[in-house]
């Protein structure tokens, strides 16, 4: 008699909430966890404030139904921070949930703009609603499956239909648009569409004007819950997953690598771990991404060589890097920013009044143009760091972390009150560097590149830095055993979308061996911190 | 209200018009085709630019003509004669080159050359295309259903697509999923690692788009390429004898046969609309035509924004069509020469293998040459165009026309087509004429890194942008394809959601060309699944 009727390889996010999920319905399941601490990349090494990949997350929301998560103290309706443009000569545009707000910014830009702006966002939020029903839709093998199992799709179809013909013809036209395509129809202001657009390539290794990058911008929209991105640090949420996953029964061991699924007759029995030990259990999921899972994990004897080719295939190129400053000052760095601005910021643009109210928890993003972004794509394609990258910042005081109320004691880091860090997201840096590698002098480059891009914005900047922290894709793959730095565990693209997530024929969490099931961002409903597929697989092995 | 003269009037007398033109006569129907320019064919001509060199302006191949239409408008008594490309040369920049020969084995031979696993790879990946392609062809055939719409037509299109796609293997349908979403480039990596192999490859697949070979989409324009067939040889391509303009008079004689009434330097000004119907057409010079039915052979934007007074469409409709998008991304330089260019391989080992592959050394020319040696190259040509710049250096696929046929150019010289891309319609600055001369010594320093005696062997020039395309053949863009193959471009949503059955808005107005499903090339079907749908709805 096992002692575990559920394995789940990986405490991230969706290890835990599959974790939350199994445990609630009676399922003995115990959680392993290679580093010494849970979270996966949504928390940074030793526990750093927020040198994560994933700083920021939401669940959605039926999973916070489900799970009870406000009973842990999971805010179910966080704030939304606002998302801040820097543009040359000191001038911002902001986008926030607060449509008023956004609209009166945008208009500096565009009265057509800002007159369009509620419509787009009427047809953004109904068309993610799509695509998270498309991402709850439990996918059978395809051509040929039972009218039990192609029940879901057909209610998914009915949803489409539902839109109207119009909004129906505009979300399947949108998914393999550019991004830019798609927002040259909304809008004309070059400033919003590439504030818009660097969703369509947030973690992506494709370009604005790649085909395919509106599906990435539609998904982010969705992920992040809307403009701006909620003020949950997402350290909050692994948190709150943990307490709810024990308080259901579950077992969470850290410092327990798995080395190998062990299967038997094409069914699994259980996992090795490096010390030697062998636990064993009829169910085992994996949070990992689908090529360490079926690659590392699991001995190639029992795949079939077709299954593992695909399985090869799957695009993950991390294009990513993320820095961590921390400066040694006491007034915040978007304040800085802000000076930066109103005093090169002449009379042409008047300072927003909005932005100075929420700076310091905003988001800001360099993308200043379309043309910006694709050529900072560009070097990604010639396997280059970008010289003018896409870059988004966060910031807050050390002393505290964003949310400290709601975050757990244990998570709560402690430093001196007059430090400040700054989080740095970095496109593109590509785990596949032409004539290179990544090594000292690559990383060099990479925070040399950044600082002199933040420079241009917070000029006071390189005399405060007091600590400089880089994760290079490379760095990101042996740190949080993220396949070549993609914290997708796969690209988002059409071709690794839907059905074909990971691999075709085997996104319903399903796979060639029975009883292993995959449950991490690289399956259906995957990529950012949502718990979809943490959920999904849940209720698939639960059905059964 | 005058009695209409004619059953219908198609506008534009390129092979889609004409080919639509015949069908409908082949009903007994009595049809006139308007033409604008003085000469016929649309895209689809041979003009004699420069005394005794005759061009195949601008299309210059052909192999998607669909076989049942050559079939049943009997071409080839027409005088239809294709000859078919017997190779596919890629010059090196390092001196050597890699061609694909009419004679399996010697292609073999040559990709072992370059590498063992591309030649062994080779086979299969030929074999899954033209699975790919046979799937995807009963789809072209197919009057695309309406997603949302909830008419018997729609639903009884969607159950036969639903049907079709049961009726593909798991493997298949998969396969085809993939080919369709992904990119060129990740297509031909996952299979080959020559460069030149893959470059020369990914190139169908970003013909007529505004793409480059990394972008998802351009596996399925790579494909569409791979859909014709010549004389029952699927995926063979071939030059018409006397040029594209050679297929253009076959068609023309089958439709003259079938009594269609033709009158070209008829530039149509306007659709008349009476009662809510188009019931005529109205010439620039003022002369008036009438007819039951107007069929509009032009692209999607002249046909809708231009013929047609926007009142008698919905707003959303026009939206539609304003953002179809028709970007240009091709130009030709049609070259006069006195000499044959000299694309022999530079390197004395690859000259070597050449000549035991072939002791003729002109018969490289006479199939296709292609300026394409690695995928990135092709990426690069493509930034350039993004930004608003024509290539660099180029992806060219070249055909000397006159090697195929004598006719082409007086004797001991020749004709030289070169269909180049990217050339950006949108060009920073417009397109003047000194863009247009800088646009062309791209081109032809591009060439003389291939063949050196190129510039001296020039003795006329014809330089085609996307913007003479727009102005001489009156397509909107230059697209070559009437609009481009985009995912979001295609099947029901081609060239709007709602009106992908070649009907319009307008009772009695049909579109029949390129920029309708299935798209582009001188392919022809979207002219013969107009006549069928116009047909239907007779009364």
């Amino acid at each position: 008699m096992n002692r575990y009727d559920v394995l789940i390889i990986g405490a991230g996010h969706n290890g835990l909430t599959a974790a939350a999920y199994l445990a609630k319905a009676g399922k003995r399941v115990l959680v392993l966890e290679q580093r010494p601490l849970v979270g996966g990349f949504c928390v940074g090494e030793n526990d750093t404030p927020t040198l994560a990949p994933f700083p920021r997350g939401i669940l959605r929301p039926d999973i916070i139904r489900h799970l009870g998560l406000e009973r842990f103290g999971l805010n179910p309706a966080p704030a939304s921070t606002d998302l801040i443009s820097l543009l040359p000569g000191g001038r911002q545009l902001l986008l926030s949930a607060d449509t008023a707000k956004t609209v009166d910014s945008i208009s500096q830009f565009s009265k057509a703009d800002s007159a369009r702006w509620p419509a787009f966002i009427r047809f953004m939020d109904r068309a993610a609603a799509f695509l998270e029903a498309a991402y709850a839709t439990p996918i059978p093998r395809l051509p040929r499956f039972s009218l039990k199992e192609g029940l879901p799709l057909a209610q998914l179809a009915l949803k489409l239909r539902a839109l109207g013909p119009q909004d129906m013809h505009n979300v399947i036209r949108l998914l393999p648009m550019t991004a830019k395509e798609f927002l040259d129809e909304w809008f004309e202001s070059e400033e919003l569409k590439a504030a818009i657009a660097s969703l369509g390539i947030h973690n992506a290794n494709l370009g604005v004007m790649s085909a395919g990058s509106a599906y990435n911008l539609l998904h982010q929209y969705l992920i992040r819950g809307g403009w701006g991105q909620p003020a949950i640090d997402s350290r909050q949420v692994i948190a709150v997953l943990e307490s709810a996953a024990k308080a259901y029964g579950a077992e969470i061991r850290a410092n327990a690598e798995v080395t190998r699924i062990t299967v038997e007759n094409y069914c699994v029995t259980g996992v090795r771990l490096t010390n030697g030990e062998h636990l064993s259990a009829s169910s085992v999921l994996s949070s990992v991404d689908p090529k360490t899972t079926f690659l590392r994990l699991v001995t190639p004897e029992p795949l079939d060589p077709a299954f593992v080719w695909q399985v090869q295939r799957i695009k993950m190129r991390g294009v990513s890097a993320k820095l961590q400053l921390t400066l040694n000052s006491s007034v915040h760095p978007f304040q800085s920013i802000r000076l930066s601005a109103s005093s090169s910021a002449t009379s042409s643009v008047s300072p927003l009044e909005s932005v100075r109210f929420s700076a310091s928890s905003s988001v800001f993003i360099i993308a200043p143009s379309l043309a910006y972004l694709e050529r900072a794509y560009d070097a990604a394609k010639y396997g280059q760091i970008s010289e003018a990258p896409y870059l988004e910042l966060t910031a807050s005081a050390s002393s505290a972390a964003p949310s400290a109320s709601s975050v757990s004691p244990s998570v709560a880091p402690s430093a001196a009150p007059s430090e400040f860090v700054l989080t740095v997201h970095f496109q593109f840096a590509p785990y596949f560097l032409k004539g290179t590698a990544w090594d000292d002098s690559t990383r060099a480059i990479l925070e040399r590149i950044t600082l002199d891009a933040l420079h241009e914005y917070i000029p006071n900047l390189k005399s405060q830095i007091e600590n400089l922290k880089s994760l290079t894709p490379l760095d990101l793959e042996t740190a949080f055993s993220l396949t070549e730095g993609d914290p997708h565990h796969g690209q988002l693209m059409l071709d690794q979308f839907f059905f074909m997530r990971p691999i075709p024929g085997y996104a319903n969490h399903k796979t060639p061996i029975e009883g292993l099931y995959l449950c991490g961002s690289g399956t259906h409903g995957g990529g950012g911190v949502s718990g979809i597929p943490g959920r999904n697989t849940a209720k698939t092995i639960l059905k059964k | 209200m005058p009695t209409p003269t004619y059953d219908a009037i198609v506008i534009g007398g390129g092979h889609n018009g004409l080919i639509n033109a015949a069908y409908l006569a082949r009903a007994g129907k009595k049809v006139l085709v308007l033409e604008r320019r003085p000469i016929l064919g649309g895209a689809a001509v041979t003009e004699e630019i420069f005394p005794g060199f005759r061009f195949t302006e601008f299309s210059y191949v052909v192999s998607l003509l669909r076989p049942e239409i050559i079939r049943e408008l009997e071409l080839p008594r027409h005088g239809l004669k294709i000859l078919p490309l017997p190779s596919t040369y890629t010059p090196l920049p390092n001196g050597d080159y890699l061609a694909a020969w009419a004679d399996h084995d010697d292609t073999r031979r040559e990709l072992y050359r370059h590498s063992p696993r591309d030649a062994d790879a080779y086979d299969d990946y030929a074999r899954l295309m033209v699975r790919m392609a046979m799937a995807v062809k009963p789809l072209l055939a197919l009057v695309p259903p309406d997603p949302a719409s909830l008419s018997p037509r729609d639903l009884l299109g969607l159950w036969k697509t639903a049907r079709y796609a049961a009726g593909l293997s798991e493997k298949d349908l998969y396969a085809l999923a993939k080919l369709i979403t992904q990119s060129s480039a990740d297509l031909l990596d996952d299979w080959f690692e020559t460069d030149a192999l893959k470059g020369t490859k990914s190139a169908s697949g970003i013909i007529g788009t505004f793409l480059g070979p990394r972008s998802p989409g351009t596996a399925y324009v790579l494909l569409h390429h791979y859909m014709g067939e010549i004389d029952g040889a699927f995926r063979a391509w071939g030059f018409a004898k006397d040029g594209s303009g050679g297929v253009t008079a076959s068609i023309t004689n089958a439709a003259r046969a079938l009594g269609v009434e033709i009158r070209t330097a008829s530039p149509v000004k306007q659709v008349i609309v009476k009662h809510g119907r188009a019931a005529g057409v109205a010439l620039e010079n003022g002369d008036e035509f009438h007819a039951k039915v107007i069929v509009s052979a032009a692209d999607p934007k002249r046909t809708f924004l231009q013929f047609v007074e926007p009142k008698y469409f919905p707003e959303d409709f026009l939206t539609q069509i304003r953002n179809f998008r028709v970007r240009g991304s091709s130009g030709k330089l049609n070259l006069a020469l006195s000499e044959l260019p000299d694309f022999s391989p530079r390197s004395p080992r690859a000259a070597h293998f050449l000549a035991s592959i072939t002791p003729d050394p002109l018969t490289l020319y006479r199939g296709a040459i292609s300026i394409s040696p690695s995928i990135e190259y092709i990426e690069r040509a493509y930034d350039d165009a993004k930004y608003g710049q024509p290539s660099r250096r180029p992806y060219i696929d070249i055909v000397i026309p006159s090697m195929i046929d004598p006719d082409m150019a007086p004797p001991g010289q020749h004709v030289m087509s070169c269909f180049v891309q990217y050339v950006p319609y949108d060009v920073e600055g417009g397109w003047t004429e000194e863009r247009k001369a800088q646009f062309a010594e791209n081109v032809i320093s591009t060439l003389e890194e291939y063949a050196p005696n190129i510039r001296r062997a020039i003795v006329g020039m014809q330089i085609i942008t996307p913007a003479d395309i727009e102005r001489i053949a009156g397509i909107t863009g230059g697209n070559i394809f009437h609009g481009e193959l985009l995912l979001h471009q295609l099947f029901f949503l081609r060239p709007a959601p709602q009106w992908a059955d070649f009907r319009t808005p307008l009772p009695g107005y049909y579109l029949a060309a390129s920029g309708a499903h299935p798209g582009g090339g001188v392919m022809g079907a979207a002219g013969k699944l107009a006549a069928t749908e116009i047909l239907k709805d007779w009364k």
